[in-house]
């Protein structure tokens, strides 16, 4: 049986499906070529790998919103969790904890706030918008309070540490590498295991899925577990790139790009379909448009508008692909 | 008898006399004008409403002045809006409700909080303005002059940028929040170097927006741009260690400076000793909070003066810190302040 995610699904729905991931693919390329041209430099391998690594945060994170998404569910505590989570491991370090064992008790903790959401939502039925939303901050909160700053550096001089930020494989960064390994888990994950197709499943029915004998709930608590598992990833790597954490990020747009690159790749929030290969063109895009907007000196405010807007296309665009029906009425939305 | 008369008028004498020099001294040692100034500072109600209490300067303000309100009597309430500026207008509307006898506030930008400014002086409270002003001048402003603080950056990258051996007369500007008071003026004093320096090119002035994340995808992009960089300012030093992060990966650290500058906490030192940082003009912090305790002594010491009759500016001391002297009180801990 082949799933929505592989763009293979039931006839009536393929080229639709396929012309909203093709036309993302197109207005990469004509941005790409169009910043080529006008551009300086911006074809150079330099500006290349430097967009990729721009945009190894962004995507690391948007795997993990995805992978909820296609649950139908949404996670608005990633951000959250990961500044809160890097910033735990580098609080303990300080009282002279080993900071490789501070990282594994980072860990443990972003799983924990994982396993509290999941349950909030499969079990407690909060609705993930606003489960997610009051997890976000509270975690975010109580971080506040108990590291007093917003930013905390990590120990100097650990090893693993600056490859992640600054060591290269075959010339290509270590952010883009561990982001490559994460969509690529992730892709074989959704795409070749019972456990992601049950994923597929449940977003595209909860009701259905419970009533045919799915284990919804248990899948919905592993999907959070996952996701605040890769947001403490992604938060490593920008502790190694950045040699610190900045907890204000919470208040950033961050949380919103990530949305933005999922729906942007065509994972509807309906639930049930696309896969990581959307969430990779939506990255691409993003990071062409970042890196052009960048060069071009607009403004932060100016950056954030016209990416919102493109949000607001990519939701439009969403509603009319894939339209509420009767039967996604009534087994509820995020 | 006549000796017993005079052995009792000595004596009465002796005692009158001991007792006026008792008098005498105890009026001595009474240091002038202290009581009143205790008097005028005791009970009295001080609310701070920061930008965030996240950052190292906000922090250090806070350490001076508790220390401050605990020695001679009177309240300070700290209402944290963590960055968000509805939390602050909220935070300064519950202040001005209260009536406190001052309200120290650091403002976000130059007009969000312009007419709750006014609004408290019209109901008689002082308002102290600390490190970033509003469009609206109040009783008194401690903190930095920006404009200075922007001739001072750049004037460091055209020293480096315009000589014989520089590499290139490229710069970039790594603003924070562009609607902030210190991005407003520091701008004004960063395009009066580049106007007397008219080989210097500007080649960027993104807004990292007090972010290192987003300082080193600015600084990665740019320098794709731009190989031969030769110099990056900017406006807070914890966020341009990510700058600094990005020139570090593309070993340019002896090619291109990064001056920025900051409150002077060890961090930053840190920062310059690891080399992601090369200048730092330091505003000093816990010097800016002990000017400002003495303004918030002074503004409570008279009462009788109308809030908004007076309008004093205090700009503190900027000390230019690299790896020769980020050492001792140019970085200070927060425990060595308490």
């Amino acid at each position: 049986m082949e799933l929505a995610g592989s763009g293979k699904s039931d006839g009536g729905r393929i080229g639709l499906k396929l012309s909203q991931e093709l036309v993302v693919v197109a207005i990469s390329v004509i941005l790409f070529v169009v910043f080529s041209a006008t551009l300086n430099n911006f074809l150079s391998r330099g500006n290349i790998i430097a967009i990729l690594k721009n945009v190894s945060i962004l995507g690391t994170l948007a795997v993990g919103m995805g992978f909820i998404v296609v649950g139908r569910g949404i996670d608005l505590t990633m951000v959250a969790v990961m500044v809160v989570g890097v910033a735990f491991s580098i609080w303990i370090s300080t009282w002279g904890v080993d900071f490789t064992l501070a990282v594994i008790c980072g860990a443990i903790l972003a799983a924990s706030i994982g396993l509290f959401t999941g349950i909030m939502v499969a079990v407690a039925e909060i609705p993930p918008i606003f489960a997610t939303l009051a997890i976000a901050s509270s975690v975010y909160g109580s971080g506040r309070i108990v590291f007093a700053s917003d930013v905390l550096y990590a120990p100097p001089n650990i090893a693993w540490l600056k490859f992640v930020g600054s060591g290269t494989i075959l010339g290509i960064p270590m952010s883009v590498v561990i982001f490559a390994a994460v969509a690529a888990l992730m892709g074989f994950f959704l795409r070749k295991t019972r456990f992601g197709r049950l994923v597929y499943a449940t977003g595209d029915n909860p009701n259905a899925a419970r009533t045919t004998g799915l284990p919804t709930r248990p899948i919905i608590v592993t999907q959070y577990v996952i996701s605040a598992l890769i947001a403490f990833t992604a938060g490593i790597i920008m502790t190694g790139l950045v040699t610190g954490i900045d907890t204000r990020l919470y208040n950033s747009s961050l949380i919103y790009d990530v949305l933005l690159v999922v729906v942007l790749g065509g994972i509807g929030l309906s639930g049930g379909q696309g896969g990581v290969r959307n969430i990779i063109v939506g990255t691409i895009l993003v990071g062409i448009l970042t890196n052009g907007m960048t060069i071009l000196n607009f403004s932060y405010t100016s950056q954030n508008l016209i990416k919102s807007v493109i949000l607001l296309c990519a939701l439009a665009i969403d509603a009319i692909i894939n339209p509420r029906d009767e039967q996604t009425s009534q087994s509820g939305d995020i | 008898m006549k000796l017993l008369k005079n052995c009792l008028f000595a004596g009465l004498t002796a005692l009158a006399l001991l007792g006026a020099a008792k008098v005498t001294t105890a009026q001595e040692t009474d240091q002038v004008g202290r009581a009143p100034y205790l008097e005028s500072l005791k009970g009295k109600k001080v609310i701070f409403v920061p930008i965030s209490q996240g950052m190292d300067l906000n922090q250090s303000w806070v350490v001076v002045w508790q220390r401050h309100a605990a020695r001679y009597g009177f309240s300070l309430e700290v209402r944290d809006p963590n960055g968000d500026t509805n939390a602050g207008i909220r935070a300064m509307q519950g202040a001005i409700a209260e009536k406190p006898d001052l309200i120290i506030v650091q403002n976000p930008d130059v007009q969000t909080y312009a007419r709750l400014l006014k609004q408290a002086q019209s109901a008689g409270i002082k308002v102290l303005q600390v490190n970033m002003q509003s469009a609206t001048q109040t009783d008194s402003y401690v903190g930095n002059d920006w404009i200075e603080m922007g001739r001072l950056e750049m004037g460091e990258l055209a020293k480096h940028c315009t000589g014989p051996n520089a590499v290139s007369h490229k710069v970039v500007w790594l603003a924070g929040v562009q609607t902030g008071a210190a991005n407003i003026y520091m701008r004004t004093g960063i395009d009066e170097v580049l106007k007397a320096n008219p080989e210097l090119q500007l080649v960027s002035d993104q807004p990292a927006d007090y972010m290192s994340e987003k300082a080193r995808q600015i600084t990665e992009t740019v320098l794709q741009q731009h190989p031969d960089l030769c110099g990056i300012m900017g406006i807070w030093d914890n966020a341009e260690v990510g700058a600094g992060a990005a020139v570090a990966a593309a070993g340019k650290q002896d090619q291109v400076t990064i001056v920025t500058n900051g409150a002077g906490s060890a961090t930053g030192c840190e920062s310059i000793k690891n080399g992601l940082l090369d200048v730092i003009f330091n505003f000093n912090a816990p010097i800016q909070a002990e000017i400002a305790a003495q303004q918030i002594s002074e503004l409570l010491q008279h009462p009788e003066r109308q809030a908004g009759s007076e309008k004093t500016i205090f700009f503190g001391p900027i000390t230019r810190v690299d790896k020769t002297n980020a050492v001792g009180r140019n970085c200070w801990k927060l425990d060595d302040l308490k």
